[in-house]
Formats: C-alpha cells, sequence, structure tokens
C-alpha cells in the first residue's frame, strides 16, 4: 500500500513540476477561466446583478472543468509524444496509481481558476458573493471536486488507448459546459436535454455550489450533494471496467507509442 | 499552369494533414460539435441574461466568429504543426516562394470559415426558429467573405510566430477565445472600456459583425460599405504585418536552428 501512495505521490510531484514550466497550464487555470469570466459577467451584468453569481464562478468553475479533465487526460497524450507511456503501462504500479497522481496535480492547479474570475468579477464589476454560506459552499465546492476527479480518473485511460481523444472531447468542451449548467441554470436547455445533464454529477454539484452562493436559502443542497456523490461512485465502478479494457487492449493492440 | 495545380495541391494538403482534425472523428468534433455548442452556449447564456427575445443576437454573433475557427486556428495550426510533426525545416529549406507559401496557408481556410458560419446559420435557423427572410443575403453572404478573409489575415500574422514558438496553438485559442469579448460578439462594443473600445476596432470581425448584423436587418450595400472597406484594409493590414514577420522569423528561426525544436 505504502508503495502505492508512494507512486500516486511522485506521480503527483513530476506532473506539477511539468505543469509549471508548461504554458498550457496557465492558460488553462488563468486565461481561459478569465475570458469566459468576462464574457458571461458583461452579459449577465447587462440586465442588473441578480444572476451575476453564475459570472462571477462561472470562470472559475470552467477552468477548473478544464484542467481536471482534459489536462489530466492529456498528460498521459504528452507521455505518449515524450515515448514514456509504454513504460507506464509496463510497469508493475497500476495505471490508476499514475493517474491519481496526476489527477490530483490537475485538480490543485485547477482551484486556482477561482482566483482571477473572483478578482475579475471584484475589480472590473465591482461583483461579488454577499449571500454566500461558507459552510454548505466548501462542502458544494469539495462535492464539485470530487465529481471532477472521479470523471477525469474513469476518462483519462480513453487518452491512452484513443489517439484522437482529445481532438473529440476538446470540441465537446462548450457542450459540458451547458449541460453541467456551469455558467446559467440547465433549465435553460431545451426539455430534451435536460435528462442528460441529470446524469452528470457535476450538474448536481454546480447547482448546490451556486444553492451555496446564493442569498435565498431555500434549496436544499444536500440532495444535491448526495445525487452527485452516488453518481461518482457509479462512475467509479464503471471505470474499473473501462481500466480493465484499456489495460487488455494497449497489449493486444501494441499501438500505445503510436503518435 | 503547372504553378497553379502546384498551389492547390499544396493548400489542400495543408488543409488535410496540417489540422488536428484531419481524421472523419476529429472533424466531425471541431468542425461540428463544436460549432453547434459554441453557439447552444452562448444562446443560452444570453437568453438566461436578457430573455429571449434577443436570442438572434447572440446567434449571429457566435455564428461569424466561426470564421475565426478555421481563419485564426487553421491558419495557426498550418505553421505549428509542421514543427510539431517534423516538417518545419523542410519547408524553410526548400526553394518555394515564400510569397505563395505563405498565403497558401489561409486560402482554404477562407473557404472553410464560409462554410462554418453558414452551417452556423442553419444550426440556428433550426434549432432557435430564427427567420432571415427580412436579411438582405447577398450583402450577408458578402459579410460573411469578408469576415473570413480578414480573421485568415490576423491567423497568418500569428502563425508566423510559430516559426519561433512551440507553442503558438496557445496564441490560437488565445485569440479565438479572446474575440468573443472584444469584437461585439455577444453584447455591444460600447459596453467595453475606452481602452478595450480600441482594440476591438483594430482587430477583424468587429467591423464585419456590425455590417452582417445590419445585413440581418435588412440595409443595403450602401449602408454597410463603409464598415466593410473598414473589416477589409483591418484584414489586409494583418496579412501584410504577418508576412513581413514571417520572412523575418524565418532568418531568425534558421540562425538560431529554433525550426527544430518541438
Amino acid at each position: 500500500m505504502r508503495s502505492l501512495v508512494r507512486a500516486a505521490w511522485r506521480a503527483f510531484l513530476t506532473s506539477m513540476r511539468l505543469r509549471v514550466v508548461n504554458p498550457w497550464a496557465y492558460l488553462n487555470w488563468l486565461v481561459f477561466p478569465l475570458i469566459f469570466a468576462a464574457v458571461g459577467l458583461f452579459v449577465l451584468t447587462s440586465t442588473g446583478y441578480t444572476r451575476v453569481a453564475y459570472g462571477v464562478l462561472g470562470g472559475g468553475i470552467i477552468g477548473f472543468w478544464g484542467i481536471a479533465y482534459l489536462d489530466g487526460g492529456n498528460s498521459i497524450q504528452d507521455e505518449r509524444w515524450q515515448g514514456t507511456l509504454e513504460q507506464i503501462f509496463a510497469v508493475p504500479t497500476p495505471l490508476f496509481v499514475i493517474v491519481i497522481g496526476k489527477i490530483l496535480g490537475s485538480l490543485l492547479m485547477g482551484l486556482l481558476s477561482f482566483i482571477p474570475t473572483v478578482a475579475l468579477a471584484y475589480f472590473g464589476f465591482h461583483a461579488a458573493l454577499p449571500g454566500i454560506d461558507p459552510l454548505r459552499f466548501a462542502i458544494s465546492l469539495a462535492v464539485l471536486t470530487f465529481s471532477f476527479f472521479v470523471i477525469s480518473v474513469a476518462l483519462t485511460p480513453l487518452f491512452a488507448v484513443w489517439r484522437t481523444a482529445f481532438t473529440v472531447l476538446n470540441g465537446l468542451e462548450l457542450g459540458v459546459y451547458g449541460l453541467c449548467g456551469f455558467m446559467f441554470p440547465i433549465t435553460q436547455l431545451p426539455g430534451w436535454l435536460q435528462p442528460v445533464s441529470y446524469v452528470l454529477s457535476p450538474t448536481w454539484a454546480t447547482r448546490a455550489l451556486y444553492a451555496a452562493a446564493s442569498p435565498t436559502r431555500g434549496s436544499d443542497v444536500t440532495t444535491d450533494w448526495l445525487i452527485a456523490l452516488g453518481l461518482s461512485l457509479a462512475y467509479l465502478v464503471a471505470s474499473i471496467f473501462l481500466y480493465r479494457f484499456v489495460e487488455i487492449r494497449a497489449r493486444v493492440t501494441g499501438e500505445l507509442a503510436l503518435a | 499552369m503547372q504553378s497553379i495545380g502546384a498551389f492547390a495541391r499544396s493548400t489542400w494538403l495543408q488543409y488535410v494533414a496540417l489540422f488536428q482534425w484531419a481524421t472523419p472523428l476529429g472533424y466531425f468534433a471541431y468542425k461540428v460539435v463544436l460549432p453547434v455548442t459554441q453557439i447552444v452556449f452562448f444562446v443560452q447564456l444570453g437568453v438566461f441574461a436578457t430573455g429571449p427575445r434577443n436570442a438572434l443576437y447572440f446567434a449571429l454573433g457566435n455564428s461569424l466568429q466561426l470564421t475565426a475557427n478555421g481563419g485564426i486556428f487553421g491558419v495557426i495550426a498550418t505553421v505549428s504543426n509542421e514543427r510539431q510533426y517534423g516538417t518545419l525545416p523542410l519547408l524553410l529549406g526548400s526553394p518555394a516562394n515564400r510569397f505563395v507559401t505563405f498565403m497558401s496557408r489561409s486560402f482554404v481556410n477562407v473557404i472553410d470559415g464560409m462554410v462554418s458560419v453558414v452551417f452556423g446559420l442553419i444550426v440556428t435557423a433550426i434549432l432557435y426558429g430564427i427567420d432571415l427572410k427580412s436579411a438582405n443575403v447577398p450583402v450577408l453572404g458578402l459579410c460573411i467573405l469578408i469576415i473570413s478573409m480578414t480573421t485568415a489575415g490576423l491567423g497568418l500574422l500569428f502563425g508566423s510566430l510559430g516559426l519561433v514558438m512551440r507553442d503558438s496553438i496557445i496564441i490560437a485559442n488565445v485569440v479565438y477565445y479572446g474575440l468573443l469579448i472584444v469584437c461585439g460578439i455577444n453584447f455591444p462594443v460600447s459596453r467595453l472600456p475606452g481602452v478595450l473600445q480600441a482594440v476591438s476596432y483594430g482587430l477583424p470581425l468587429t467591423r464585419g459583425v456590425q455590417a452582417a448584423r445590419a445585413a440581418v436587418a435588412g440595409s443595403d450595400i450602401g449602408h454597410v460599405a463603409g464598415l466593410l472597406a473598414g473589416e477589409l484594409l483591418i484584414g489586409a493590414l494583418y496579412a501584410g504585418l504577418g508576412y513581413a514577420l514571417f520572412r523575418l522569423l524565418e532568418g531568425w528561426a534558421r540562425r538560431g536552428g529554433l525550426q527544430e525544436a518541438y
């Protein structure tokens, strides 16, 4: 067990060191969140400040998601480009242990996304979150972090066996922002799309986060937390089969090194 | 005739080989899913903020901004991916005419940009039932053509940086999404602070989008000629600056051996 923790810790440290010198990391936690927050704040404040929480937090959630999910997966793609992906599959340490280390690094970096967006909202638009409930907000953020963590861990192996994973998932990015209600409630979506949102754990965690930042305390965030956690656990179970599939497929096809 | 054939082959090969969406699935993700989701996301954001009556404003702005998908991403990728795939030293070592090489980077992307906008407008019409019956369609078409060319001009300028930068595709991301803020795509330019308004009118798209909005409202060519002339001028300026930068950085890359770095 100690050796697995040590391996995950080393993967975490290495991925963090690589991110510090990688311009993509800064794009993801600093530039993208600021751009989306700016657009969101300009649009959402055009008719008053009643919906401003979606602008203050929305850019940060988008940045957090982008790093957790795409940057985490892309770190596997980078291993391919650097010629080390085959070694990762060949070592005795299970793939998921290395992936967990990488994703924890992504999550830590992703949480930074809230700093520039909240600062932009405050200094650029004089917008804040006066109705925030610190405890419920902290728990909701933890639930959101856990849901991002599980999705990232579950989907990252796809990047190992599917060379166009980044291209395809990157193309879906804005769709995920909408489906999970990162910058507007999912009730805005067409009715036929909303069931898709309901099976995504970040939808519920995001809903809880906005409810905790709202001055009206009416909504029941506990239900949202429980649904987000339940869906995350379901993803985790499904990911066990995905990891098995990927580990076998990687050995059968022998295409890990193909760039 | 032979050189025209070479130009046609090279523009096509650059398009299909240097994009990350060269595979059918990748193309579908970038050229179908991304435009649809971008339009839906920003229209829903706009409707949430300002009400359903403004859906056309957001839908049209984001449909027009799709030209930057080919014009910015596509053009910058044609240089940065030469480096990624290890063919940049061959390109710089070849005796090919530099002006033709440079301009060919944008040719198919201009066409691609126009196709993207038309696709975006069709999506808009289907999803939001937006009616373009009162629009001046020939003028709107002209706006789309000009915007596609001018965004490619901006792409050529930043694409040149790929000769000396390892991660110039990052620039593409910043420029593409930055245009959403400063070019009047999702809110009027007048809402920006004064400095950013100046930046806005120094960029392609701003005047083109204003002209296209006017064309959709039924304006004739006389009303938008000034805006379109300004848009063309800006695009030509960026393309010219891009070519000068391309020649400058080509020498710099060769002297420093920078074309080998990736």
